[in-house]
């Protein structure tokens, strides 16, 4: 350690950091010898701060500073672009925007959504890192006062298949998808919370750097919705919980950098381990300390722990904090006060309360035997202060403390896939084509992981996962919940994020995940009401990374703000990139959420019966850019479908009146695989085959009939006395498409045909075959 | 006993995740149900919060994984109640009055003795356990279960015989077995086996329809007496048509399968 740092004299560990004299040099070495992962730059604003106050930092104040200003608390490279596209579209029924938004869902209740990344604690350690992933973005519901009713897990990997060398440094992606899976099932499945949906990325640029997202829902009675902030000076700060430890020092930091080689070795200190079982009685306990207003405000506690907890909870309120940090129960003797004041040990909470209040509070908790310490006071000076048995160890101004730099970082716009250069691949035929389109990992079946996942507990699943026969289910589009029991209004949660879009046309691609998650939301009657989004990309240091930020940042803002619909909640995962500097794809995910008013009009994705009428709404184009097919079989270049918001609305609107009347059997969005893929999913999940004439289709090529991407575009069965109606409703953007009927899917125009068993087999098996323990 | 004067106890520990369905299900059949931690049953609670297991009409133990389930499904919650109340559960079972317990709940019956209770109440060590599924893995998915019950269990009461109710399962320790080789017979010869497992046409299963390697199929059995029931799947999930996993594709009743679970109990308490 730097011979600036010297030991002072008291009965515990701290230093004092000599820097207002210390050149650029050693301002470097500090930072690097106490994993402060702050700039030259930054520490010399530290240092100008610090010769203000007239004296040197403690260990504690600098290890404070490099949590608050690192990029996963403070988004100090994505905030000018985030207030420039995705802020501020508003609505008069967002409840809260606190640390999970809120939306109105009724006149008594309001539900609350949010997601987040866990991605580096994964790649380290899967099963520890998605469990604690989950126990986060809980407590980020619970601390809104509101029950939690659904998990949504989106993940991406390197192929599970993947054979050959590894980078230095990185697990296996069958490891990670094994741990991971693990971790969700064992800790949504303990907290008793259900996995209602996900989504599963492959692509090899996800080799050196998982993506673990976690989202969450939740519902809350708009009187109890609770606030992330103190209500004032000389209120009463209860950490609860779990006990502190040395586990997770440091996750900000190591959120914030790009992985190495050694990341492993290096920080695997910073990994949290969790704990549901503590998580289960708290979450009670919250409730209870809510519900009878005894609390002014709870926060959970997360990234930079302590350190970011009481001083967001007291400044959020105009106020300041006096914490004794020596109170705060330990795991461990022996820790330095720096550690516990940044230390990320998981299943704390922190509420506020008047001093009145203290001694029932804690009675709640001591009835559901879950600690709950007073530790600190709030005040009315606009500093944090703390205090290890009387002795001041730390003064900051909060301001300063918690603004964090903010940076208008160079970025260079990406060159985007065009239809001028595309090149066409060459296919075999259309059966073996779809049949290799169904076995491909990001189209076949991710039932291995979905049964693993209790999707149905607390008994409000309405539309699951997977639909159609039962245990001969195909996908699904969106989930749909009943929150409140005895009430007949559905929330429908879908995930929509297409990485190889964003890849080859980042505005395209943003733009299109909105498309994706509204169509989800649609095909099964849900009206899109709100969205979360975690924009997970690579090192915006690289002027070529934050250019494909930029861009899709401002697809989605654009395509949010034209439909009407607000982004209360999200969360930004920066330097996501491997060992030797390999990126991941582009990844914002999307989560929408969607109302249902009468629950009973929802409607699944698989065919009905056999003689129905299929029509397809919304237009195909010649858009095959980065689409599944060109993956598949190496075509190149081509354009990445568009979205064309006013025509995307003039959809919805008409599917969901015909919905509302009861005239759609089933409904599928086009995705992955085009319109081909979508009807054969149908047949699949239905047991019925179609025959299909796309002769009323527009666009020269059958084969981009069959696999464009377009945006905008569902497959809908509808009974044949209904067509009439159901194609007045839909004008113009309804065309038939065929009928189903017998086993097999059939493609009239070239005489193409192929069994559903088949399909089904092709579908159902790769993801099982490769993790093992598949069905007999 | 008119139905709103029934007194369930829905009893639970930390971990314990189905309470608010369990009570729930329940109150959609008219009874008065309580969450009531068990803490509250022993004494360990401020006396505001104390509560006798006497002043209630049906005891319940819903679904999780209480205790985190850490040393064997439903062990440590099972141990705590026979260290705490064991006494008032005994003499509760005696009185004839109902006990349900649901996945978790009907491994903490099988750790307490209460099933299959062979000889007596309660027996002092488990006659069977609830063994990992033959999958190795945690099966969430429909179910389909046949009621075998020849009229000794309250809880089928109501329920035609061999009646076919699509009723979910999630759990990964499901697997009814024992070291008695007569175990089966025995629970046939006394009336005791509940549910079993079939396809949807009510042929013998095959998983995953039976989801868990369960020896002949068994999902649920009660006490000689009848007032004892366990069972793997959760009836009080599927209280509604919709949140059946198939409705969409057709229903003929807004009511949800594992309904008659519940009322069968309440018609039994309305008798008495």
């Amino acid at each position: 350690m730097s011979g600036l740092m010297v030991k002072r004299d008291v009965p515990f560990p701290l230093y004092d950091v000599g820097i207002l004299s210390a050149t650029d040099e050693q301002l470097e070495q500090v930072s690097a010898d106490m994993s402060l992962a702050l700039s030259l730059e930054e520490m010399k604003t530290v240092r100008d701060y610090f010769r203000k106050e007239g004296r040197n930092p403690t260990d504690v104040e600098l290890q404070s500073l490099g949590q608050a200003w690192s990029e996963h608390c403070c988004y100090k490279s994505s905030k000018p672009i985030l207030k420039e596209f995705v802020f501020g579209i508003d609505r008069d029924d967002v409840l809260s925007r606190g640390d999970a938004g809120v939306m109105v869902f009724d006149d008594d209740y309001g539900y609350a959504l949010r997601i987040e990344s866990h991605n580096h604690p994964s790649a380290i350690e899967p099963y520890g890192g998605a469990a604690t992933g989950i126990g986060g973005i809980l407590r980020d519901v619970v601390c809104m006062g509101a029950q939690p009713i659904g998990l949504a897990d989106p993940l991406c990997f390197g192929p599970i298949d993947h054979k050959g060398e590894l980078p230095p440094g990185t697990k296996h992606p069958r490891y990670l998808v094994s741990g991971v899976v693990s971790g969700i099932r064992d800790y949504g499945n303990r907290v008793g919370i259900p996995t209602i949906t996900g989504g599963f990325f492959f692509d090899e640029k996800y080799t050196g750097n998982c993506l673990v997202n976690v989202a969450c829902l939740g519902i809350v009675k708009r009187a109890d919705l609770a606030k992330n902030y103190a209500g004032g000076p000389g209120e009463v700060m209860i950490l609860i919980g779990g006990r502190t430890g040395r586990d997770g020092i440091h996750g900000v930091n190591f959120a914030s950098a790009d992985l190495t080689a050694t990341s492993d070795e290096d920080s695997r200190g910073a990994v949290q381990l969790g704990d549901p079982i503590t998580k289960e009685p708290v979450m009670h306990a919250c409730f209870e300390v809510n519900a009878k207003h005894l609390i002014t405000g709870m926060k959970d506690l997360g990234g930079g722990g302590l350190s970011c907890v009481v001083g967001e909870m007291a400044l959020d309120a105009g106020c300041g904090a006096d914490v004794d940090l020596e109170k705060v129960p330990l795991k461990e003797s022996g820790l330095a006060p720096w550690e516990i004041w940044v230390s990320e040990s998981q299943e704390r909470m922190m509420c506020t309360c008047k001093p009145e209040n203290v001694q029932a509070v804690l009675e709640i908790f001591e009835m559901w035997d879950v600690l709950a310490t007073p530790i600190a006071k709030t005040t009315d000076l606009k500093r944090t202060r703390l205090f290890w048995d009387g002795a001041p160890i730390f003064d900051m101004d909060l301001e300063f403390l918690t603004g964090g730099p903010v940076y208008n970082r160079p970025y260079v716009l990406p060159e985007v896939s065009t239809r001028e250069k595309e090149r066409f691949p060459e296919l075999p035929s259309d059966d073996k084509v779809i049949l290799s389109l169904l076995s491909d990992f990001n189209v076949a079946s991710k039932e291995w992981a979905i049964r693993q996942y209790d999707h149905e507990v607390r008994a409000g699943t309405a539309i699951h996962p997977m639909v159609g026969e039962m245990n001969r289910t195909g996908p699904g589009d969106a989930s749909v919940l009943l929150p409140v029991p005895g009430r007949l209004k559905g929330l429908a949660a879908a995930i929509g994020c297409n990485p190889w879009f964003t890849e080859a046309d980042p505005y395209n691609g943003g733009m299109s995940c909105i498309d994706e998650t509204c169509r989800n939301l649609v095909a099964v009657g849900a009206r899109p009401n709100a969205f979360t989004d975690c924009l997970n990309f690579g090192n915006p240091e690289k002027p070529e990374r934050l250019g494909e930020f930029r861009e899709a940042v401002r697809g989605i803002g654009e395509a949010a703000r034209e439909l009407g619909i607000p982004i209360p909640s999200g969360n930004v995962s920066l330097y996501n990139e491997a060992p030797g500097g390999k990126h991941i794809l582009p990844t914002p995910m999307i989560l929408g959420c969607g109302l249902v008013d009468d629950v009973r009009k929802a409607v699944t994705a698989d065919f009905k019966k056999a003689g129905s009428v299929l029509l397809l709404v919304g237009s195909t184009k010649d858009e095959m850019g980065a689409s599944l097919l060109f993956r598949r079989f190496g075509g190149e270049q081509g354009a990445v479908p568009a979205v064309d918001i006013p025509s995307l609305k003039r959809k919805m609107d008409g599917l969901l009146k015909a919905m509302d009347e009861r005239l759609v059997l089933s409904c599928h969005d086009c995705s992955d695989g085009g319109l081909a893929i979508a009807v054969a999913e149908m047949c699949v999940s239905g047991g019925v085959g179609a025959e299909l004439d796309l002769s009323g289709i527009d666009l020269p090529c059958l084969q981009k009939k069959l696999y464009s991407e377009s945006n905008g575009r569902w497959v809908v069965e509808v009974d044949g006395k209904d067509v009439t109606r159901f194609s007045e409703i839909m004008g113009g953007d309804a065309v038939p498409i065929g009928i189903t009927k017998g086993d097999s899917l059939r493609i009239k125009d070239n005489g193409t045909a192929v069994q559903v068993e088949d399909m089904r087999k092709a579908w159902s098996s790769p993801i099982w075959d490769v993790m093992g323990g598949a069905a007999e | 006993m008119k139905p709103e004067d029934v007194k369930v106890c829905v009893i639970r520990i930390e971990g314990t995740n189905c309470e608010d369905e369990m009570a729930g299900a329940f109150e959609a059949v008219g009874a008065q149900a309580e969450k009531v931690h068990l803490k509250q049953l022993i004494k360990q609670a401020p006396a505001g919060l104390r509560r006798d297991l006497e002043d209630y009409d049906v005891l319940a133990f819903p679904g999780g994984f209480s205790a985190g389930d850490y040393v064997r499904a439903g062990a440590i919650f099972a141990a705590r109640i026979k260290a705490g109340m064991g006494s008032e559960v005994r003499r509760f079972v005696e009185d004839g009055k109902p006990v349900l317990g649901v996945c978790n709940g009907f491994q903490i019956l099988v750790e307490l003795g209460l099933l299959p209770a062979f000889e007596g109440t309660m027996s002092d060590v488990p006659a069977a356990a609830l063994y990992t599924n033959d999958s190795g893995r945690f099966e969430c998915r429909p179910t389909v279960l046949r009621n075998d019950s020849r009229g000794k269990c309250i809880f089928a009461s109501s329920i035609p015989e061999k009646k076919l109710l699509t009723i979910p399962s999630a759990h990964a320790e499901g697997k009814l077995l024992s070291m008695d080789p007569d175990f089966v017979q025995k629970l046939e010869d006394n009336d005791q086996i509940v549910f079993r497992y079939v396809c949807p046409d009510g042929s013998p299963a095959r998983y995953p329809w039976n989801p868990n390697g369960s020896q002949s199929d068994i999902a649920g059995i009660c006490n000689p007496a009848g007032n004892v029931m366990g069972m793997m799947p959760h009836p009080e999930r599927v209280m509604t048509r919709f949140t059946h996993p198939d409705w969409t594709r057709g229903y003929i009743s807004e009511e949800g399968d594992g309904r008659v679970v519940f009322e069968s109990v309440m018609r039994h308490l309305e008798k008495r």
